[in-house]
C-alpha cells in the first residue's frame, strides 16, 4: 500500500456514513462473540414454558418454534453466515478475479475455451454439483463454504473479463507492453489494480446471494444441522412463520441487511481507495454533469 | 456480425455437448435414485421399474441412447410425472418462465439502470443513500421472504391482485416483481459503480469541457462505457431469469420451468432434469453470445480489434 | 339506465352461481400420474377416487361400500372371494363394463411391463408376485370372470381385509377398448374414459387438472357440482394464501403456526381429523448398541410424547402409545411398557437400562438421529434431542431432503430415524413392517423369530376377528423389544369453505368430489 492510497484510505474513512457502516459491522462481529454468553440461554436450550413467544425481559428476541431464545441463535447464526459470507467470497474472488484478467488480456482461443468452461460450469445443476461435492469430501462446513465459492466466481470472473477487455487497449497497457513487460506483470500490475473497483463492488453483491444458498444447502442437509444454525436458515423458517411469530423473521432479516448495506458500501468505499485512476483530490463532484 | 456468429457455432455446439455430457454423468453419480420413495418397493417391482427406464442398462449405453434420442428432438419420458414426456413439460412451462423472466428482466434492467445512474450523479447526497439502502433491502431479503409478503399484502388483505396462480395477465404482476427486485439491486449498484469511474474518465471530462449538453454526456459517452459490467452481469442474469426461479414458482404456485431443476434433481428425475439443463445452457449460450456482441457496440475501443 | 344495471346485476349473479358450481379444490402437490396402476402417492389417490371406482369404494365416512361391485361372499376356507357387479355399468363413453374388465385390469396391473409400484398391494391374489416377476404369464394370476357380472378372486392364503384393499387405485379397472386402441396415452384428456364420478378434461401440468361430472356414472344423479378443478403447485403457505384471497374453496393443510389465528377468523371453515396414521423412530438394530433392547427401551421411556404433540407441535396431533394406531377398527392396540408412567418413574428406569447396557457418566451414549428437512418436524426432533440429554445421551441431528432419507433408511444407513406409515384400517398393515422377511422397508432390520411366527401364523386364519386377536399377541411381543419408538398420529388441518356441503371428517382423510355439493 502505497502513500497515496494510505492517505486516500483515511480520507474516505472520515466520513460519518463510513463510520457508521463500521460501526454496524464491528457491533455484529462484537455481538456475534458475547450475545451467547450474555443472554442467559444455551443455543440449544428449551425453555418448554416459552414456545413461540414474543421478546420480553428474559428472551429479548423471543423463542423460535423450539422454545430456543432467538437472540442467542442470531448470534450463533451470524458466526456461521459471517465465517460463510468472508470464505466463499474469498474462494470466490481468488479464482474468479485472476480467471477473468486472464481471459481477457490474452483473448483468443485461451480466452475462448476459459470462458466456455465457465458456461458449462454455469449450466450444471448446482444441487447435484454440492450433493457430489459433499459426498466426494464428506460432510464438512468449511468445505460446504469452498464450494459456494468455487460455484459464485462464475459471475465475477465474467465482468473482469468484460473490464480487461476494455483496459487491453489502454495506452498505458500498450506501452507496457512495447517496454517489454511480461504478461504475468502486466496482469498483476496493470490488469488487477484496474478491474479491483467493479470486482470488489460485485464480490459485495454475492455475499446476500451465498448466505441464502448456504439455506438451501442445510435444507437440503448438506449444510449446517441443528441445533447449529445460521442466518440463512434462520430467516427461511421464520418466513415460514412470519405471520404468527413475525419476530422469527424480523429480527434475522434486520441482522443480515443491516450488515449487507455496511459490507455494501465498505465495498464501494474500498473500490475508490484501490481505483488507481483517482486522486485524494480528484474525485468527480457530486452533480459535476 | 453475422460472420461472427457463425464462426463461433462450431465452439458453442462443442460446448453445449459437453454440458449435457457432464449434466448426465453428475447426475448419476449422486447417490439415491428415482425409485427410493417413502412407500415400500420390492426389489422385483423395482426392477421392472428400472427395466422400464432402461437404467439396468450401463451408464455408456445409456448416454448413447439418451444422446440419440436428443439429436432426434426427442427428450424422453419423465420418471416422475409419468403421463407426459419432457417435450410435453418443456413446452407447457417454458412460456410462463418466459413471460414472467421478460416483465423481470425489462423492470429490472430499466429502472436498475436509471436508479443507480441517478445514484450515481448524486453521490454521496441523500438521494444517493435512499436508493442504495433500497437496495440493499432488494439483495438482503430473500425472494422467499418477498414473495409471501408481496402475495399476502396485495392478495390477501388488498385483494388487488390474486396470490398465485397462472391465467390472466394479472397472475404475473406479482411474481415479476419478486423475481426483479433482487436483480434491479445488484443492476443499480453495478450501474452506479460504473457510471462514477465513468465521469472521471478523460473521454468524459473532454465532452464536459467542449460544452456538450449534461443529457448528451451521460447517453453519449457516459453509459456506453459504463455499462459493460452490467452486461457481464446480464447474461448470466437474463438466463437465470427467463429459465425460471423454483421459490418464486412455489410461491406464486406457477407452472413454470424453474421447479424442474430443484424439484427435478431432488427426485431424481433423470430425463426431467436434463431438459431443464438443455434449455438453461442454450439460454446461457445465446445470452452470453449476445453480451459478446453488445460488447463491441458498447464500448469503442472494442471496435478497433475486430 | 336502473334496468341495465339490474340485468348487469342479475348477469354476475347468474356468472356467479354457475361458476361457484364447479368447486375449485387445493391439491398436495402435482400427481405424478392418472394412470390407477402407476400412480404412486396419496394426492393421487384422491383425484383418481374421482375419476374411477373399483369393485369397492368409501362411503361419506371413509367406510369400506360397494363400489362396481354390489355384493360379495366368500368360501370357507377364505380364498374364494365372488363378487356381484351392479347390472347396467357403462364407461364414461357408453361401452358396457364388465367383469372381463375387471380381469384384465387386475392383469395389467400385475404385468411386469406395466411397471407398478404398487403392484404388490395386490399380492394377496393367487399367482400375483410369481405373475408380477416375470415368472408366470398373466393369464395365471387366480382371477376370472365367470359372466359379464360375476368376478372371482382366488387368494394364495387367506386375506380378510381384501375388500378394503380393493378401494385403492391399484384395484380400479382401467379402459382395455381405448387402451387397445391407443396405448399409454389413454390417459390424456383427448382419449379419457373412466367409470367414476367425473372425467378428466385438461391436465396443465404444475398448475390444475380440470374434471367435468361423468353422465355414465353408476350413482350421477347423486352428483351435485358441475364439475372440480385440482390445483397443484406451491406450498402450504401459498395454498393458505390463495384460500384466504378466495381463490380456493378447500385446502388440506396449512402452516401448523396459523392454527389460533384460523380458530379466531375462520372457525366455520375449519375442520380437523386425526388421520389413521402413525408416526416413529426407528432404531437400526443391526448397529451397536441399538442391538440392546436396553438401549432402546430407555431412549423411548425418555420420550414425552404428550408435550411434543401439545406444547411443540400445539396443532391436535395425537400422541400414539402404541405401534398400531388407536383408530383402527374393531381392534384395542397393544401399548408399550413403561411408556406410560410417570416422568420421574420413567426417567429412572430409563437411567438404570443405560447404566445396565454400560452407559453412563465417563462413557455417554452418543446417538444420530436423522429427520426430514422441514419446519413442522424440525422442532419436534430438536425436543426429542433435548429430551435425550436429560438422562446425558449425546444426540447429534441429521437433517436430510426427503429422497435421501428414505434412501438411506432402506440401505440401514443410520441410527435412529424419523419414519411414518398410514393407510389401511387393519393391524396387519403396520405390524407387517417388524416382520424379518418384509425387505428393507423394515429398515431397522428387526428380527425375531416368535414374532415371525406369531405373525405367520396370524395370517393363516380366514376369520377377520381371530386374526385379529393372533395379530394383537404379535403386537404384544414385539412392543417389549421396542424395536420403534410410536409417537404421534398425524392431525388433518383442512379448510373447507362453509358452502360446501357434504364434506365429513373421516380417519382415512378421503372426500370424494361426488359427495360434496354446493349451498
Amino acid at each position: 500500500m502505497n502513500d497515496a492510497t494510505k492517505s486516500r484510505l483515511r480520507h474516505s474513512f472520515r466520513a460519518p456514513v463510513v463510520r457508521a457502516a463500521t460501526g454496524i459491522i464491528a457491533f455484529v462481529v462484537l455481538f456475534a462473540a458475547l450475545a451467547p454468553s450474555v443472554s442467559g440461554w444455551q443455543y440449544d436450550q428449551i425453555d418448554w414454558d416459552r414456545i413461540a413467544e414474543p421478546p420480553d425481559a428474559s428472551h429479548y428476541f423471543g423463542t423460535d418454534a423450539a422454545g430456543r431464545d432467538l437472540f442467542t441463535r442470531v448470534a450463533m447464526g451470524a458466526r456461521t453466515s459471517l465465517a460463510v459470507a468472508l470464505l466463499a467470497s474469498a474462494v470466490s474472488f481468488v479464482i474468479g478475479l485472476p480467471w477473468g484478467a486472464i481471459a481477457g488480456y490474452i483473448g483468443g482461443r485461451i480466452d475462448q475455451a476459459m470462458m466456455r468452461i465457465v458456461d458449462v460450469l454455469y449450466a450444471l445443476p448446482f444441487v447435484f454439483l454440492v450433493i457430489l461435492l459433499v459426498v466426494v469430501f464428506g460432510r464438512n462446513m468449511y468445505l460446504l463454504f469452498i464450494a459456494l465459492g468455487a460455484i459464485s466466481w462464475l459471475d465475477l470472473a465474467r465482468i473482469v473479463r468484460g473490464q480487461t477487455l476494455g483496459i487491453r487497449n489502454e495506452t498505458f497497457v500498450l506501452a507496457a507492453r512495447c517496454l517489454g513487460a511480461s504478461t504475468p506483470y502486466i496482469v498483476k500490475r496493470h490488469l488487477v489494480p484496474n478491474v479491483m473497483g467493479p470486482a470488489l463492488v460485485y464480490t459485495t453483491l454475492t455475499v446476500p446471494g451465498v448466505m441464502l444458498a448456504e439455506s438451501f444447502l442445510s435444507f437440503l442437509g448438506l449444510g449446517v444441522q441443528e441445533p447449529e444454525t445460521s442466518w440463512g436458515v434462520l430467516i427461511a423458517d421464520g418466513a415460514r412463520d412470519m405471520e404468527s411469530s413475525p419476530w422469527l423473521l424480523a429480527f434475522p432479516a434486520a441482522f443480515l441487511a443491516a450488515t449487507l448495506w455496511s459490507m455494501n458500501l465498505l465495498g464501494d468505499r474500498l473500490r475508490d481507495v484501490f481505483d488507481p485512476r483517482h486522486g485524494v483530490g480528484d474525485r468527480p463532484r457530486p452533480g459535476s454533469l | 456480425m453475422l460472420a461472427h456468429v457463425l464462426t463461433r457455432l462450431p465452439i458453442l455446439l462443442g460446448t453445449f455437448a459437453v454440458i449435457v455430457t457432464a449434466a448426465f454423468f453428475l447426475m448419476r453419480l449422486a447417490p439415491g435414485g428415482p425409485f427410493d420413495d417413502e412407500r415400500r418397493l420390492p426389489p422385483e417391482i423395482e426392477a421392472n421399474l428400472r427395466a422400464a427406464y432402461h437404467l439396468d442398462e450401463p451408464l455408456p449405453a445409456q448416454y448413447l441412447r439418451y444422446v440419440g434420442m436428443v439429436l432426434r428432438g426427442d427428450l424422453g419420458p419423465s420418471f416422475k410425472q409419468k403421463d407426459f414426456d419432457v417435450n410435453e413439460l418443456i413446452a407447457a412451462g417454458l412460456p410462463v418462465s418466459l413471460t414472467i423472466g421478460g416483465i423481470a428482466l425489462a423492470f429490472a434492467l430499466i429502472l436498475g439502470v436509471t436508479l443507480g445512474t441517478a445514484a450515481a450523479l448524486h453521490r454521496d447526497a441523500a438521494g444517493d443513500f435512499t436508493i442504495m439502502g433500497f437496495t440493499a433491502l432488494g439483495l438482503a431479503l430473500p425472494s422467499f421472504v418477498i414473495g409471501p409478503l408481496l402475495g399476502l399484502g396485495f392478495g390477501v388483505m388488498l385483494g388487488w391482485l390474486p396470490a398465485g396462480g397462472w391465467g390472466s395477465a394479472r397472475h404475473c404482476l406479482l411474481p415479476a416483481l419478486a423475481l426483479g427486485l433482487p436483480f434491479l439491486a445488484a443492476i443499480a449498484r453495478l450501474a452506479r459503480g460504473s457510471v462514477i469511474e465513468a465521469l472521471a474518465a478523460p473521454h468524459v471530462r473532454t465532452a464536459r469541457s467542449k460544452g456538450l449538453s449534461r443529457h448528451r454526456i451521460l447517453l453519449r459517452h457516459v453509459l456506453p462505457g459504463a455499462l459493460t459490467p452490467v452486461v457481464s452481469f446480464l447474461g448470466p442474469a437474463a438466463a437465470a431469469m427467463l429459465a425460471g426461479s423454483v421459490v418464486i414458482e412455489q410461491v406464486f404456485a406457477l407452472p413454470g420451468l424453474g421447479r424442474y431443476f430443484v424439484q427435478g434433481a431432488l427426485n431424481r428425475d433423470y430425463t426431467l432434469v436434463m431438459g431443464a439443463v438443455i434449455v438453461y445452457a442454450t439460454m446461457i449460450l445465446a445470452f452470453n453470445l449476445i453480451v459478446d456482441l453488445a460488447y463491441a457496440r458498447l464500448d469503442p475501443r472494442l471496435r478497433v480489434r475486430s | 339506465m336502473s334496468a341495465r344495471i339490474a340485468t348487469l346485476v342479475l348477469f354476475a349473479i347468474a356468472f356467479v352461481t354457475a361458476q361457484a358450481r364447479v368447486l375449485n379444490l387445493g391439491s398436495d402437490g402435482e400427481p405424478e400420474t392418472l394412470d390407477p396402476h402407476r400412480y404412486n402417492l396419496r394426492l393421487e389417490e384422491t383425484l383418481l377416487n374421482d375419476l374411477f371406482v373399483g369393485l369397492t369404494t368409501f362411503d361419506v365416512q371413509g367406510r369400506v361400500s360397494p363400489g362396481c361391485a354390489e355384493s360379495w361372499r366368500t368360501s370357507e376356507d377364505g380364498l374364494t372371494w365372488t363378487f356381484e357387479l351392479r347390472d347396467g355399468l357403462r364407461w364414461s363413453d357408453g361401452t358396457p363394463l364388465t367383469a372381463h374388465d375387471f380381469v384384465y385390469s387386475l392383469r395389467r396391473l400385475l404385468d411386469p411391463a406395466t411397471a407398478a409400484s404398487l403392484a404388490y398391494f395386490l399380492y394377496p391374489i393367487a399367482n400375483a408376485e410369481a405373475v408380477n416377476t416375470g415368472k408366470l404369464p398373466t393369464t395365471a394370476l387366480g382371477v376370472e370372470a365367470i359372466d359379464d357380472t360375476t368376478l372371482v378372486i382366488r387368494l394364495a392364503a387367506p386375506f380378510p381385509f381384501l375388500p378394503e384393499r380393493l378401494m385403492y387405485p391399484t384395484g380400479f379397472p382401467v379402459p382395455r377398448h381405448v387402451i387397445e386402441r391407443v396405448g399409454d396415452a389413454f390417459i390424456k384428456p383427448q382419449h379419457w374414459v373412466s367409470n367414476g364420478a367425473f372425467v378428466l378434461t385438461e391436465w396443465q401440468p404444475q398448475a390444475h387438472v380440470r374434471m367435468a361430472p361423468n353422465p355414465n356414472f353408476f350413482a350421477a344423479r347423486d352428483v351435485s357440482v358441475d364439475g372440480v378443478v385440482y390445483y397443484a403447485g406451491g406450498d402450504a403457505n401459498t395454498a393458505y394464501n390463495r384460500y384466504r384471497a378466495g381463490e380456493l374453496d378447500t385446502i388440506g393443510g396449512f402452516p401448523g403456526n396459523e392454527l389460533a389465528w384460523v380458530r379466531a377468523h375462520l372457525g366455520k371453515d375449519l375442520r380437523m381429523s386425526p388421520l389413521l396414521s402413525i408416526m416413529y423412530l426407528v432404531f437400526n438394530v443391526t448397529q451397536p448398541p441399538f442391538d440392546d433392547a436396553r438401549v432402546r427401551e430407555a431412549l423411548a421411556l425418555v420420550i414425552d410424547r404428550a408435550l411434543i404433540t401439545d406444547r411443540v407441535m400445539g396443532t391436535g396431533e395425537v400422541p400414539s402409545p402404541s405401534f398400531v394406531p388407536a383408530m383402527v377398527e374393531d381392534y384395542t392396540p397393544v401399548p408399550y411398557p413403561h411408556i406410560s408412567l410417570p416422568r420421574a418413574a420413567r426417567l429412572e428406569r430409563a437411567r438404570a437400562l443405560l447404566a445396565d447396557a454400560g452407559f453412563g457418566a465417563g462413557k455417554p451414549l452418543d446417538v444420530t438421529l436423522r429427520y426430514i428437512s422441514g419446519a413442522d418436524t424440525k422442532k419436534v426432533y430438536v425436543a426429542i434431542a433435548a429430551m435425550w440429554k436429560e438422562i446425558g445421551v449425546q444426540a447429534r441431528l441429521h437433517q436430510a431432503e426427503l429422497k435421501v432419507h428414505f434412501a438411506d433408511l432402506r440401505q440401514g444407513n443410520f441410527e435412529v430415524a424419523q419414519a411414518g406409515w398410514f393407510g389401511e384400517s387393519h393391524p396387519e398393515h403396520y405390524l407387517g413392517l417388524l416382520e424379518s422377511g418384509t425387505g428393507n422397508v423394515n429398515y431397522g432390520r428387526f428380527v425375531d423369530a416368535e414374532f415371525d411366527r406369531l405373525m405367520a401364523h396370524a395370517k393363516t386364519l380366514p376369520d377377520r376377528s381371530a386374526r385379529l386377536a393372533a395379530l394383537r399377541e404379535a403386537e404384544a411381543r414385539a412392543a417389549t423389544l421396542f424395536p420403534v419408538v410410536p409417537l404421534y398420529s398425524v392431525m388433518i388441518r383442512s379448510l373447507v369453505n362453509p358452502h360446501i356441503t357434504g364434506w365429513v371428517e373421516n380417519p382415512r382423510n378421503v372426500h370424494p368430489a361426488r359427495f360434496l355439493g354446493w349451498q
